[in-house]
């Protein structure tokens, strides 16, 4: 795990604490989004798609200091919206830093290079770098020739600099994950800390609505993606999670653990659905009806979710709050993955449309794999 | 979520290969019937889930444009709310159910005619065309 010591140590003391105090919902991150514009306009993105006016509107520092007071996160993950476009980032990222919270700044890097002199590099910041694969297929994705090329420079630079910095990746139906391995080399080699992954949602007010994998095809993407693992490769993420995106252990959505602040106010229930907002995370925690989410409740909109906002924070709350989930933590750092089933799937074709379910021979696996 | 929504069973969910998409309604223009409670109910959760302003007039005739981005539903429309942005003023503004009489789908979707499919094909005839830099660009903000 590519996370510093320091950071673990704030996340594992709080785990504990709240484990303690018997506090069974408490945040784990917080998604602050202080604008939905953005200098990108990639097709099917569910966030920013609003009229001028509300794009326009951003939080204001004082806005965005009471939301992580109040919420008390550990960690505070920025996206949007394209952060670097709020004139007040930098004071925003000062004033998180005097609370010293960890803080990732997601950004597709367009204006990164440009505006590194005005951030100073801590252990508290990091730049989470948009990046969904190599130079094609992330062009392709976020609909603009040259966005990688850009991406990278600023990435180098603030390497250069001595910034903290990961890629963040999204992987849609389709994907080939040999290319995905090939790509983490690359990164790996630009000298970041470490890689942030995640499959695609299906936003249900986005505009594209046909790209989503269902569960089954995630676990055998990201189960070739992951398995056989290079020693170089570094994830910035909990092992456990990274374990439930290839399917060998199962956890259910915990969506007031990455809750979500925006324009709106606290998004209910998560990140990803738009159900509404309430006024205060107080208020957001006590009138949500939370048992409507989750693969539990059956809802068909959190069916496909397997997204870390709903899935991160059980697997680090595992990991840090027992014995058992700490020792599978260390096991999975340092292990490789390996797998000769994944290798033969990385022989297979994407996949597309519909198929048919076939049970992969391996015992210790939890849920059931399937083949196109 | 309620009753009548489809549920999937863990088992179902777990094996499911590609996750049903929600339908994109065409609403732009729409000017919905508001006679009876269900029929206002139902506009307002549209109103809710539309990506572009609408414009309300409300029963004292003040006409106004609007983002609507919540909806507290309650027992009785006199209950029920929403919450709006409109242009001009910053802070956000509350309004019964009850205080609405006319509703217009009068703003632009910004979710429709974005699907992957158009940018692919555009791409593809750009590129064919021999353009560089191909790009799609955000709407304009002024």
């Amino acid at each position: 795990m590519a996370v510093p010591i320091s950071q673990m140590w704030t996340v594992s003391s709080y785990v504990l604490k709240k484990k303690l105090s018997g506090n069974k919902r408490y945040p784990l991150v917080l998604m602050l989004e202080p604008l939905f514009r953005c200098n990108l306009a990639c097709a099917g993105c569910g966030k920013v798609q609003y009229p001028p006016h509300v794009l326009k509107r951003m939080l204001t520092p004082e806005e965005c200091f009471a939301a992580v007071d109040e919420c008390g996160a550990p960690m505070v993950s920025i996206p949007g919206g394209e952060p670097l476009l709020h004139p007040q980032i930098v004071e925003i990222v000062k004033g998180l830093i005097a609370r010293k919270k960890y803080i990732y700044l997601c950004t597709n890097a367009l204006e990164l290079k440009r505006r590194l002199p005005e951030f100073t590099p801590s252990k508290y910041l990091t730049f989470s770098v948009h990046l969904d694969g190599d130079r094609e297929h992330h062009d392709f994705s976020v609909c603009r020739e040259g966005g990688y090329d850009l991406a990278v420079e600023g990435i180098k630079e603030a390497v250069k600099r001595g910034f903290r910095v990961t890629t963040n990746a999204t992987f849609f139906d389709g994907t080939d994950p040999n290319s995905v391995r090939g790509f983490f080399d690359e990164v790996m080699g630009m000298g970041v800390e470490g890689i942030v992954l995640s499959p695609g949602y299906s936003y249900e007010k986005a505009p594209d609505q046909n790209r989503f994998m269902g569960r089954a095809r995630v676990r055998r993407l990201f189960r070739a993606i992951l398995s056989n693992r290079k020693p170089t490769w570094k994830f910035n993420m909990s092992p456990l999670f990274l374990e439930f995106l290839m399917g060998d252990r199962n956890y259910d959505c915990i969506p007031w653990g990455m809750p979500a602040f925006n324009i709106f106010g606290w998004q209910r229930p998560c990140y990803l659905l738009q159900e509404g907002y309430a006024d205060s995370y107080k208020e957001l925690l006590e009138t949500t009806k939370w048992e409507e989410y989750g693969v539990p409740s059956g809802n068909p909109k959190c069916a496909n979710c397997m997204v870390s906002c709903g899935y991160e924070a059980p697997a680090v709350m595992d990991g840090f709050g027992s014995l058992k989930g700490f020792l599978a933590m260390v096991r999975g750092t340092f292990s490789r993955y390996n797998d000769p089933h994944a290798l033969k799937l990385l022989n297979e074709p994407a996949p597309h449309g519909p198929a048919t379910l076939v049970q992969i021979e391996r015992g210790d696996h939890e849920l059931e794999e399937t083949r196109a | 979520m309620t009753a009548e929504v489809l549920k999937y069973t863990r088992e179902q969910v777990e094996s499911l290969e590609l996750a049903p998409g929600a339908t994109h309604e065409n609403l732009e223009g729409w000017v919905p019937e508001l006679a009876t409670e269900e029929e206002v109910r139902q506009a307002l959760e549209k109103a809710f889930d539309y990506r572009g302003d609408v414009t309300i007039t409300t029963k004292s005739g003040e006409r106004m444009e609007a983002f609507i981005f919540n909806r507290h539903t309650g027992a009785t429309l006199a209950d029920s709310y929403v919450q709006y942005f409109t242009p001009s003023v910053a802070e956000k503004r509350k309004l019964s159910y009850t205080e609405i009489a006319r509703l217009e789908f009068s703003g632009k979707d910004r979710a429709a005619g974005k699907h992957w499919e158009d940018w692919v094909k555009a791409y593809n005839e750009r590129k064919a065309a021999g353009e560089k830099n191909i790009a799609l660009h955000p709407d304009k903000l002024d």
